[in-house]
C-alpha cells in the first residue's frame, strides 16, 4: 500500500511531528517541539522564525548533526531518495555509512556564515574535492574538474585559479558562492540553505538569490530556505512554513501566508516589520514583549503572552495542535479550533 | 576660531571630510599606500532632524560617524558643530581638552548590545558612569537620574541593580539608549542599532527612537545598511559608496526618485515582503571597489550600467539637482531610474 508516510508523488522530505530536546542541567530545552512539513520537488520551502524558534535545529535534526545533550526525541524524517526508496533518517544510526551518504550527497548544505564554514588551512580545491571523492566514485583529477565545473556554475570568475585559493581571499559573495558550489557539486536532490545571505550585504544578496534561483531551475532541486528576513522568503518561496518557540504556528503557500495570514503571530510579525514601501517616520504596530528564554517557556500555547487574541482560560491551559482552516493553509491557534 | 559660521537651522555641518588609513609594509614599515575609508565626504545635519548614512560593508559609514565624534582623527577636512551655548567649534581640528565639554552633547548607540554592556556591572553602574565621568559626585542624583533614565525608555526602575545578563536583546538595546541619554545630549549617533535585533523587536527600538526624538529635541546621525529601517526611522538620506556620499536627498524623494544609479541598485535589490510584488531587480555585476585601489573616474562606474566615457575619466562633484537634493553623478539629469512606489496600505 503508498500508504501516508510517502506523501505526494514528488515530496522529496516529509517531516512529522518532530521533537528535538536538549537535556541540561537546567532544564530541558524544547528546541523543536513538534514540527511537520514536507519539501516537494523543485519547490522552495521558506522556513520563518526569529532567533530560538527551532530553524536551525530542525536543519541539524534532519542531517542528524545534533550534538549532545541534545536528542531527538520523537517523529519522523522521510527521504525520498533518487530510486523511489524511501528512508527514515531518524531510525538510521547517526554517524553510520548510510547517513554519511545522505549527508551531502542527497542533501546539500549552505551555512549562514561562509567564513567560518570554510576550513582556513586548506584550499577551496581541497574542500570542493574532498566531498566530491565522498560520494562520486572518481580520482583526484577527475574530482579536480568536477569541482572547477562546479564553481563556474555558480559564476565564480577564473575557476581554475580561484580553486587553488583560500576561503580566506574571496569576497563574502565569493565565498557563498563557493559554499554552494560544494554543496551542489554531488547533485543533492534538496539543499537546505540556513540563512544563506544574512552575513551579505544586499546587493550581493540580490546575487546570490537570483543564483539559487537560476540553479532550481537548471536542475529541478528542491530548497529549504530557512531565514527570518520576511523579504527573502516572500521573493523565493512557494511554501512558507512559520515557527515560534520549536513549533509550526502557520503553514501555506506563499501568497496566502503574506495576504491572509491566519495566526495572530505571523499577522503581528508581518505588520512590525519596516518595509521599503511604506510612508516614512510613521509608528509601527509592534509585538509586546520579547522571545522568552528557553527555559521560562510558556505553558499552553507558547505565544500567547505576547498575543492580542489571547482567550483566558483556554489558551495557557492546553497547546493548540496545527489544523487546516482551508483546503491548503495549517494554522496552531484556538482561534480556529473552535470553528470546527 | 571665528572664521567658523554656518547657516542657522544647522546643527553639524561637515565639509571634505576624508580618513586614510596607511598600509603598511615590510621591516621599517614604510607607508605603501592608502585605504581611503572616508574620501571628501560633505553633508550637513538640521537641527532635530535624522539622517541615515547607508551603503554597503566597507562604505566608510561607521568611519565617518567616528571621525565626527573624534573617535578617530580624521586626515582632513572640516566638522562644524553648533554647540548648546551658541558657539560653533571645528571637530575635527579640537585640541582633545576641548573635545571632553562638548562630549556630553554628542553620545552614541552601538549595534551590539550584547558586546557593548559590561557584564561586571549593573544597570546603576552602566547607566550612571557618564554621569560619574561628568562630575556628578552625589550617588543619590545619580540613582535618581538613572531611575528617570530607565522609565524613560521603558524599563522598570527596580531593574537598575540588576546586571545586564538578565535581560534579552531589545532590554539591552534600551539600556544601551538610557546610557546615551543620561548627560542630555543633542546630537546622537546610532550605529546599526537594531541590526542585531530580532525582527518583532526591532519596531519597538524604532518606535522608542521616535518618540525620544520627539520628547528631547534630539539630532539624529542613523547608521545603517537596512533600507527598510532607513526609510522607516530618516527624514533625510545619505548613501554612500567606497568612501564617497552618491546621492542625498529627503527620504521619500530619495526612495521615490533616486538620481544615481547606485541608489537605484540598492533600491531594487531589497527585497520586498510581499510575493506579489516580485519584481525584475537589477543585480550589480561584479564587486565593490578596493578603497585602497579604486578605479578612475567614478567609483562606481565598473558596475554602472549607465556609465560613458567620461564617467571612466572625470570624477563626479557633489551638485544640487532640485532643492536638497545632491548627487554625484555626471549623467544625473539625463537618466530615468526607477525608485520604490509607497504602498497604498498604510
Amino acid at each position: 500500500m503508498s500508504d501516508m508516510n510517502t506523501g505526494k508523488a514528488d515530496t522529496i522530505l516529509s517531516v512529522r511531528d518532530l521533537k528535538t530536546y536538549f537535556f541540561q542541567d537546567e532544564g530541558t530545552v524544547k528546541a523543536v517541539d513538534g514540527a511537520s512539513f514536507e519539501v516537494q520537488a523543485g519547490k522552495t520551502l521558506g522556513i520563518v522564525g526569529e532567533s530560538g524558534c527551532g530553524k536551525s535545529v530542525t536543519t541539524q535534526s534532519i542531517l542528524r548533526l545534533v550534538e549532545k545533550p541534545g536528542r531527538i526525541v520523537k517523529g519522523e524524517i522521510f527521504l525520498h531518495k533518487a530510486d523511489g526508496e524511501v528512508k527514515d533518517l531518524v531510525q538510521l544510526p547517526q554517524n553510520g555509512p548510510e547517513m554519511r551518504a545522505v549527508r551531502g550527497g542527497d542533501i546539500g548544505l549552505v551555512f549562514q556564515e561562509p567564513m567560518t564554514s570554510f576550513s582556513p588551512v586548506h584550499t577551496i580545491g581541497d574542500q570542493i574535492t574532498e566531498a566530491i571523492m565522498l560520494h562520486l566514485p572518481v580520482n583526484k583529477k577527475e574530482a579536480r574538474k568536477i569541482g572547477i565545473e562546479a564553481l563556474r556554475s555558480v559564476g565564480i570568475p577564473k575557476p581554475e585559479r580561484r580553486i587553488d585559493e583560500y576561503s580566506f581571499e574571496l569576497s563574502g559573495g565569493l565565498r557563498q558562492r563557493a559554499m554552494i558550489s560544494v554543496a551542489l557539486s554531488c547533485k543533492p536532490r534538496l539543499l537546505i540553505a540556513d540563512e544563506p545571505t544574512t552575513a551579505l550585504d544586499v546587493t550581493t544578496q540580490a546575487q546570490i538569490l537570483d543564483l539559487l534561483r537560476k540553479l532550481q531551475e537548471e536542475n529541478g532541486m528542491a530548497i529549504m530556505l530557512i531565514t527570518h528576513n520576511l523579504g527573502v522568503v516572500a521573493e523565493m518561496a512557494d511554501e512558507v512554513v512559520v515557527m515560534y518557540l520549536g513549533r509550526v504556528v502557520e503553514e501555506g503557500p506563499v501568497d496566502d501566508i503574506f495576504h491572509n495570514p491566519k495566526h495572530p503571530y505571523t499577522r503581528a510579525l508581518l505588520q512590525s516589520i519596516p518595509s521599503i514601501d511604506s510612508r516614512p517616520r510613521i509608528k509601527l504596530p509592534t509585538i509586546s514583549g520579547s522571545i522568552p528564554h528557553p527555559y521560562n517557556r510558556p505553558s499552553g500555547c507558547p505565544f500567547y503572552p505576547r498575543c492580542e487574541s489571547y482567550i483566558k482560560g483556554v489558551c495557557e491551559k492546553a497547546e493548540p495542535e496545527l489544523t487546516a482552516v482551508n483546503d491548503h493553509q495549517k494554522v496552531s491557534c484556538f482561534l480556529y479550533e473552535e470553528q470546527k | 576660531m571665528t572664521t567658523n559660521s554656518m547657516p542657522d537651522q544647522l546643527l553639524l555641518d561637515v565639509k571634505g571630510l576624508k580618513k586614510y588609513f596607511p598600509i603598511r609594509r615590510g621591516l621599517l614599515q614604510k607607508v605603501v599606500g592608502y585605504v581611503k575609508a572616508v574620501d571628501d565626504v560633505t553633508f550637513f545635519l538640521h537641527q532635530k532632524e535624522t539622517l541615515s548614512l547607508v551603503g554597503e560593508s566597507g562604505c566608510g559609514k561607521t568611519t565617518t560617524s567616528r571621525c565626527i565624534l573624534r573617535a578617530i582623527s580624521p586626515t582632513e577636512g572640516s566638522v562644524l558643530y553648533r554647540g548648546a551655548a551658541g558657539g560653533i567649534v571645528d571637530m575635527a581640528g579640537l585640541h582633545p581638552s576641548g573635545l571632553q565639554a562638548l562630549r556630553k552633547e554628542m553620545q552614541m548607540i552601538f549595534q551590539d548590545p550584547f558586546a557593548s554592556l559590561n557584564p561586571r556591572m549593573t544597570l546603576l553602574d552602566i547607566v550612571g558612569e557618564p554621569l560619574l565621568v561628568h562630575g556628578e559626585k552625589s550617588a543619590s542624583v545619580r540613582t535618581e537620574r538613572v531611575a528617570e533614565l530607565l522609565r524613560l525608555v521603558g524599563l522598570r526602575a527596580e531593574y537598575m541593580r540588576r546586571y545586564p545578563h538578565a535581560f534579552s536583546g531589545g532590554q539591552r538595546q534600551r539600556i544601551g539608549i538610557a546610557r546615551a541619554l543620561a548627560l542630555n545630549p543633542r546630537l546622537v549617533v546610532a550605529d546599526e542599532p537594531v541590526s542585531a535585533l530580532d525582527v518583532s523587536v526591532q519596531a519597538q527600538i524604532l518606535n522608542l527612537m521616535l518618540d525620544l526624538q520627539e520628547q528631547m529635541g534630539l539630532t539624529y546621525l542613523f547608521v545603517a545598511h537596512d533600507l527598510s529601517v532607513v526609510r522607516h526611522i530618516s527624514d533625510r538620506v545619505a548613501v554612500m559608496y567606497v568612501g564617497r556620499i552618491v546621492e542625498t536627498a529627503k527620504t521619500e524623494e530619495l526612495f521615490a526618485r533616486p538620481l544615481h544609479p547606485y541608489t537605484e541598485a540598492l533600491l531594487s535589490a531589497v527585497p520586498k515582503p510581499d510575493p506579489r510584488m516580485r519584481s525584475e531587480r537589477i543585480v550589480l555585476q561584479g564587486e565593490v571597489a578596493d578603497p585602497a585601489n579604486p578605479p578612475p573616474g567614478c567609483y562606481f562606474n565598473p558596475r554602472c550600467a549607465y556609465a560613458e566615457e567620461e564617467c571612466r575619466s572625470r570624477t563626479p562633484e557633489q551638485r544640487e539637482i532640485a532643492p536638497g537634493h545632491f548627487v554625484s553623478c555626471h549623467r544625473a539629469e539625463n537618466l530615468r531610474l526607477r525608485g520604490v512606489v509607497t504602498a497604498a496600505r498604510n
